[in-house]
């Protein structure tokens, strides 16, 4: 294998070309209001709720899913216990997630939701909805002020934009694919 | 058999046909509106070309970086040189393991390496999980884009295919019912998964994450459920920083399918507390193209499959007609590399129209490679003998004036006293199988230029 490395290594030091310079990224930016973020993330599939506060967070997830009650959240008191170690078996049986959304990008209606903010990392998909709250002062313009705020993605972190979607049946959208039916953003 | 005769073959069904040319070119059209809408959009083209420029030419840095990076993460990094040691990776590790049951999100290069049949063959069970690729692997078959796996296909097909492998109500040809059908039986799939393999879109050298986009979610949901993930990556895919990210991520998804962003763009750095993650780096040929000066762009391909969508060709003769892993025109530059023989024809499956070539989002010159492509081939005798001699011919008759004069005369006699049958016969003139020969003119261009010169 490692025998493979060197090899490898050698041809592509032999075969590159002279070396190219590399460019710097303008910082391109945008329009980065609360309304540009809304329209692109309702134009695919998600959802957003004005909220006061997260004072009365079940109140608000109680009328939003009235007949859901397994809720697991890092924002509310929870049903279902959720970390780390979670059995899949308790994973699988999660209705909702509620969960913090670190920022949202207006050009594209996505949310930065890291590791830490996960309860655990796969419970963002396997959650039948999942909710994001987010501070609605928290929208960047576009993708590079995105990664420019970021400054590191952390051990695993996900942009995610609306809820889990297909078309590949005959090009048709459907809401739904593995992840979660829906996506819904509160914002306070 | 060549393009041209598998193509035969999709365009037996014209009303398919139709349907095919005129969903992708919808495709495309909502790549425009979102292209359209980007006023920055050139520059980010232009910057996501120099920055696959720059990493092409210092390959083996960042190769080397990243390996270092991600290994500093607690991930393990494989090297394989061709889809043979790849494959042997792969079945080592899930064994290691003793692992049976494998999840797969989307990998055009576990494709290209036939990863699945190796594995079945070991008595791996394999589940491709984006629910393209699940349908397609139901019906034995491979995917026909690199996008949209299953285009070639049509609901009342998935409806069938359900039915005999989901027990679907026969004749439920229902996308959103199929699609529900679908996440239920491969919800069992993702929980039983042990191993999950993941192809890569991008791999940071600064950080050694690898960022993979999806809009089902199939790939996270595999990943964080199993114990062990193995991720499967060409070494083109390499970019050097994270902010370049920011441009790539920008031009991908609006690019394909006219998305602003994939639902998912997930970035996995470190493997969670007590599990594992793999890296497998692959050539796999792709140091012998990046040593061809004239075909080395082609190694800047980001899987967009923009170009399928425009190509006048592809959207008429569907991806099966190329025969090759990724089909379309940046499949018809890739495959000659890997083999010259059995992909000559693919070259010549464009009208050479350029489309390609304006879509790519890294600027790859794919209509200028698929013309130098098609003088490799011929140089190197890979042309059928038809056009080998037909070419002959017409050169000695294009370059002597006096044969050119006379041969012009006796195609506009001939053409005006021969039966059409003859003229239109479809064993030696293939153009005419679909169209009517114009009208030839009473004289040449030369000789009324000749008997303007006398009036004067």
């Amino acid at each position: 294998m490692s025998n493979s490395r060197e090899k490898i290594l050698a041809a592509v030091k032999a075969n590159q070309p002279e070396e190219l310079p590399l460019p710097d990224v303008p910082a391109f930016t945008g329009d980065g209001s609360l309304e540009k973020f809304t329209t692109i993330l309702e134009g695919i599939g998600g959802k957003v709720v004005p909220i006061r506060g997260i004072t009365h967070l079940d109140v608000v997830v109680q009328e939003l899913f009235p007949t859901d009650e397994r809720v697991a959240s890092t924002l509310m008191a929870s049903s279902v216990l959720v970390d780390a170690q979670t059995p899949i078996e308790v994973l699988a049986a999660v209705d909702i997630a509620v969960l913090q959304g670190e920022f949202g990008v207006a050009e594209n209606g996505t949310i930065w939701l890291p590791e830490a903010n996960m309860l655990n990392r796969a419970l963002p998909m396997i959650t039948q909805h999942l909710v994001l709250v987010l501070d609605h002062k928290q929208i960047v313009p576009t993708m590079h002020q995105a990664y420019a705020k970021l400054g590191s993605v952390g051990d695993y972190g996900i942009f995610l934009a609306g809820p889990s979607k297909t078309a590949d049946i005959e090009q048709s959208l459907v809401i739904g694919a593995h992840g979660a039916r829906s996506l819904t953003v509160l914002l306070v | 058999m060549s393009h041209s005769q598998r193509s035969d073959i999709f365009l037996l069904d014209a009303e398919r046909t139709t349907w095919h040319d005129e969903t992708l070119w919808f495709v495309r059209q909502k790549r425009d509106k979102a292209v359209y809408a980007l006023p920055e959009f050139q520059d980010l083209r232009e910057l996501a070309s120099q920055i696959k420029n720059h990493t092409l030419s210092k390959l083996d840095h960042y190769l080397v970086q990243f390996e270092e990076a991600a290994t500093r993460n607690g991930v393990q990094v494989h090297w394989a040189a061709d889809a043979a040691e790849h494959n042997a990776i792969v079945l080592g590790l899930i064994r290691k393991h003793n692992a049976t049951r494998v999840v797969k999100s989307k990998s055009m290069l576990t494709e290209e390496c036939h990863l699945n049949p190796h594995l079945i063959k070991n008595g791996i069970e394999v589940i491709d999980t984006d629910l393209g690729e699940r349908i397609i692997q139901m019906r034995e078959e491979a995917p026909s884009h690199v996008v949209l796996p299953a285009i070639h296909l049509k609901k009342e097909d998935v409806g069938d295919t359900f039915h005999i492998h989901l027990g679907t109500t026969k004749g439920n040809n229902d996308p959103q019912q199929l699609t529900e059908a679908a996440r239920q039986h491969l919800r069992e799939k993702f929980l039983a998964g042990e191993v999950a393999i993941s192809g890569v879109n991008f791999a940071i050298a600064e950080t050694g994450s690898v960022v993979v986009c999806t809009n089902e979610g199939n790939a996270d949901l595999g990943v964080n459920l199993a114990k062990v993930h193995i991720a499967c990556m060409g070494m083109e895919k390499l970019i050097p920083r994270l902010s370049d990210l920011s441009v790539f991520t920008r031009v991908l998804t609006r690019s394909a399918t006219g998305q602003p962003v994939t639902t998912y763009t997930s970035h996995f750095t470190k493997p969670a507390p007590g599990k594992e993650m793999h890296i497998v780096i692959v050539d796999n040929g792709r140091t012998k193209q990046l040593g061809r000066p004239d075909f080395r762009a082609s190694l800047k391909c980001i899987r967009c499959g923009a170009c399928m969508n425009t190509c006048p060709v592809y959207r008429r003769s569907g991806g099966h007609s190329y025969d090759f892993t990724i089909p379309g025109p940046i499949g018809a530059i890739l495959s000659p590399n890997i083999d010259m023989r059995k992909h000559a024809s693919l070259p010549f499956a464009s009208t050479l129209c350029g489309s390609c070539t304006d879509v790519c989002p890294v600027k790859i010159d794919i209509h200028t490679q698929l013309y130098k492509w098609r003088q490799v081939l011929a140089a190197e005798g890979e042309i059928p003998a038809s056009k080998k001699w037909s070419m002959r011919l017409l050169s000695s008759v294009l370059s002597r004036p006096g044969m050119y004069g006379l041969g012009g005369k006796m195609a506009r006699q001939g053409l005006r006293f021969l039966p059409h049958g003859l003229t239109h016969a479809k064993g030696y003139n293939p153009w005419a199988i679909a169209r009517e020969l114009p009208e030839p003119p009473k004289q040449s261009f030369r000789e009324w230029y000749e008997q303007q010169q006398k009036v004067k």
